[in-house]
């Protein structure tokens, strides 16, 4: 092939692939598709920016054209939609302005009837507001006030088992207690052991059993301090819960 | 030869060791360049002007050689032609004994010359004065 | 004073270059738009010069794009996906691959490749005398070897960048299948919401701008050579340190246009 020829067709293929890119992305774009604009209304232009998306299904549809205020004190909304999504929008469609906690506010438009008859351009539907922050701290309030009553109440039963901890201690190694009882027991056993060499193995038994008995007196124990610490685990965990949900709280309006 | 150039500046064609040829193209678009740049000549019609002048000097083949592989004829021919394709082309030959340093006899270009007799109007060699014996008759 | 006067010359020489460079590219531009600038002679140098800056390394041009295309989208990807930054692939994708990672590519690797080969062809030719041999010629050097060299700079960077996007987005649908399980539609409907008109221009007229620049100061330094066969390292060596300076200039000016 000649050079040329080569040149020329780079050249032009490319050129080809730019310009299909450039007309396709024009065209998905709604650049030569007609656009209808629709009027919404809401009492508070709060959140609302000329840009804005408007969203079906996660599919973004259109966007707001222009915000105005009109003589009653109502703002309004002006939207831009390309004639290829005009399906979307029907005459009982909803209009949500949704604010996320993390990300752009955008209009969502749901349509529960497809087939419905389409929004005349002259009716001026009203956005309803969904605000993430506002309604999580409503719905995260009620949980609060709980977590909190549970974090007394734990306060409460952790000191109980404080005490009664403290009691079992001393049943156990107080000086009336458990163990230096059977240590006297032992040293008197001891004492007549070589006097009493034919008893012995009886002797013996009896002293593996007292042992015994130690050793499920330790694990009482040990089970009570897990006890414990599990619940002063949970109270601490309460207590972060608290503060972090606090605040949130304290910041908003 | 600086005056002669000066006063014919459309037509004065230099072959000279200090006009070289384009190193990084052929002859043929070294000699076609001038067709096509003076008188915007498509390369399809340049082509082959030049083809036919290279074929009165039986030099076909060195068309698609670029200039260090040519030799010091084929140098000095290559640069002729470049000079002749000069509209109404006034040749100067400037030194040629420097482009073609081991040449016994100055008729082997004056053959050249005649071959291609209608493609210039005129032509000049200058060259100094103590190299006059190589030129024979032709200098007295 | 001995440093303040450094300071000072050097200011002096760096406004030089400048004003120099920029000179020299308003005299090409003229040239550019000049009807007589296109003879039949500078319209083969100019298909040569296309010819050899973008269809001859076209084959490895494309070949590196893909690798390095899906290999990086896919890490991109991949990234975004542990990070939890889904949702923010396609601005990815259009605002930083699209419009600022291909041009950039493209422009270095043509700099590498072309830049410096044209940069020493000038500084040869000059030290050969062969610019002196076209001027004997009555052949415009800027016309003939200038001209076709920068208009080729800006029709390869245009080209090739715009086909080394494709590439990427074209790979983009492979792996946004295969690591967010995302359809072809979901795809290009992300593309689009994120595709921005004044973002596509703006990356257009930086290829322009790169590829004008990037032919234009190695010619300009290749010019520079003296008569001396040592004078071409120096003169290659320069051009190439002011595209390079050129290249972030030019990068940080469209960062600042895009941000307005």
């Amino acid at each position: 092939m000649k050079r040329e020829v080569k040149v020329g067709l780079f050249i032009v293929c490319t050129a080809v692939i730019i310009c299909l890119a450039l007309l396709y992305l024009a065209n998905e774009k709604g650049f030569f598709a007609g656009n209808y604009i629709f009027t919404l209304s809401s009492q508070s232009g709060d959140g609302f920016t000329e840009g804005m998306p408007v969203e079906f299904s996660g599919f973004t549809i259109g966007k707001v054209q222009k915000l105005e205020l009109n003589d009653k004190g109502l703002v309004l909304i002006k939207i831009k939609i390309p004639q290829k999504h005009l399906k979307w929008i029907k005459i009982d469609s909803t209009f949500t302005l949704y604010r996320p906690l993390i990300g752009a506010a955008r209009i969502i438009v749901t349509t529960d009837n497809l087939k419905s008859a389409a929004l005349p351009e002259d009716k001026i539907p009203e956005v309803q507001i969904v605000n993430d922050i506002n309604d999580s701290i409503e719905k995260v309030q009620p949980l609060l006030d709980k977590t909190t009553q549970i974090a007394e109440n734990l306060e409460q039963v952790s000191s109980k088992i404080d005490v009664m901890a403290g009691k079992a201690d001393m049943h156990v190694f107080g000086s009336e207690g458990t163990v230096p009882q059977v240590n006297k027991i032992l040293k008197d056993v001891n004492g007549k052991l070589e006097r009493l060499n034919p008893t012995i193995d009886n002797v013996n038994k009896i002293s593996t059993e007292a042992s015994e008995g130690l050793k499920d007196i330790g694990i009482l124990r040990s089970n009570v301090d897990d006890t414990l610490n599990a619940v002063e685990d949970v109270a601490k965990g309460v207590d972060s819960i608290i503060s972090t949900k606090k605040e949130p709280e304290i910041k908003l309006p | 030869m600086r005056n002669f150039i000066k006063n014919h500046p459309q037509q004065a064609a230099l072959v000279s060791i200090d006009v070289p040829l384009i190193s990084n193209q052929s002859v043929l678009m070294n000699i076609a360049l001038i067709k096509q740049y003076h008188e915007n000549m498509p390369t399809a019609k340049a082509e082959p002007i030049v083809f036919s002048a290279l074929r009165r000097l039986n030099l076909e083949n060195i068309a698609f050689k670029r200039n260090p592989d040519l030799n010091d004829e084929e140098r000095f021919f290559a640069m002729l032609l470049r000079a002749v394709m000069v509209r109404d082309a006034l040749v100067i030959i400037d030194r040629p004994l420097k482009i073609v340093p081991h040449m016994k006899n100055i008729d082997y270009i004056f053959q050249a010359l005649k071959n291609i007799e209608n493609l210039y109007l005129n032509c000049h060699i200058y060259d100094y004065d103590w190299m006059r014996e190589k030129y024979g008759e032709l200098s007295r | 004073m001995s440093l303040l006067e450094n300071i000072g010359s050097a200011v002096i020489k760096l406004i030089k270059s400048f004003t120099d460079i920029i000179n020299f590219a308003w005299k090409i531009l003229i040239r550019i738009f000049n009807r007589n600038t296109y003879t039949s002679a500078m319209r083969t140098v100019l298909i040569d010069q296309i010819y050899f800056t973008s269809v001859q390394i076209l084959p490895i041009f494309l070949i590196t794009s893909i690798a390095f295309g899906s290999l990086l989208i896919g890490v991109l990807f991949l990234q975004l996906k542990q990070l939890g930054l889904t949702q923010y692939f396609g601005h990815v994708l259009m605002g930083l691959i699209v419009t600022e990672f291909s041009p950039f590519v493209t422009v270095l690797l043509i700099t590498l490749r072309s830049g410096s080969a044209i940069n020493t062809e000038i500084a040869v030719m000059k030290v050969n005398k062969e610019m002196s041999a076209l001027e004997a010629f009555r052949i415009d050097v800027i016309n003939y070897l200038m001209v076709p060299r920068v208009i080729n700079g800006v029709i390869s960077i245009v080209l090739l960048s715009t086909l080394f996007s494709v590439v990427l987005l074209g790979s983009g649908i492979l792996f946004s299948g295969l690591i967010f399980g995302m359809s072809i539609d979901a795809y290009s409907n992300v593309l689009l919401n994120s595709a921005n008109f004044s973002d596509i221009v703006i990356a257009l007229l930086k290829s322009v701008v790169f590829g004008f620049f990037i032919i234009l100061i190695p010619v300009r330094f290749g010019l520079q050579a003296s008569h001396e066969l040592t004078s071409i390292p120096i003169v290659v060596s320069r051009g190439m340190v002011n595209v390079f300076a050129a290249i972030l200039t030019i990068e940080v000016l469209s960062l600042i246009i895009k941000l307005f």
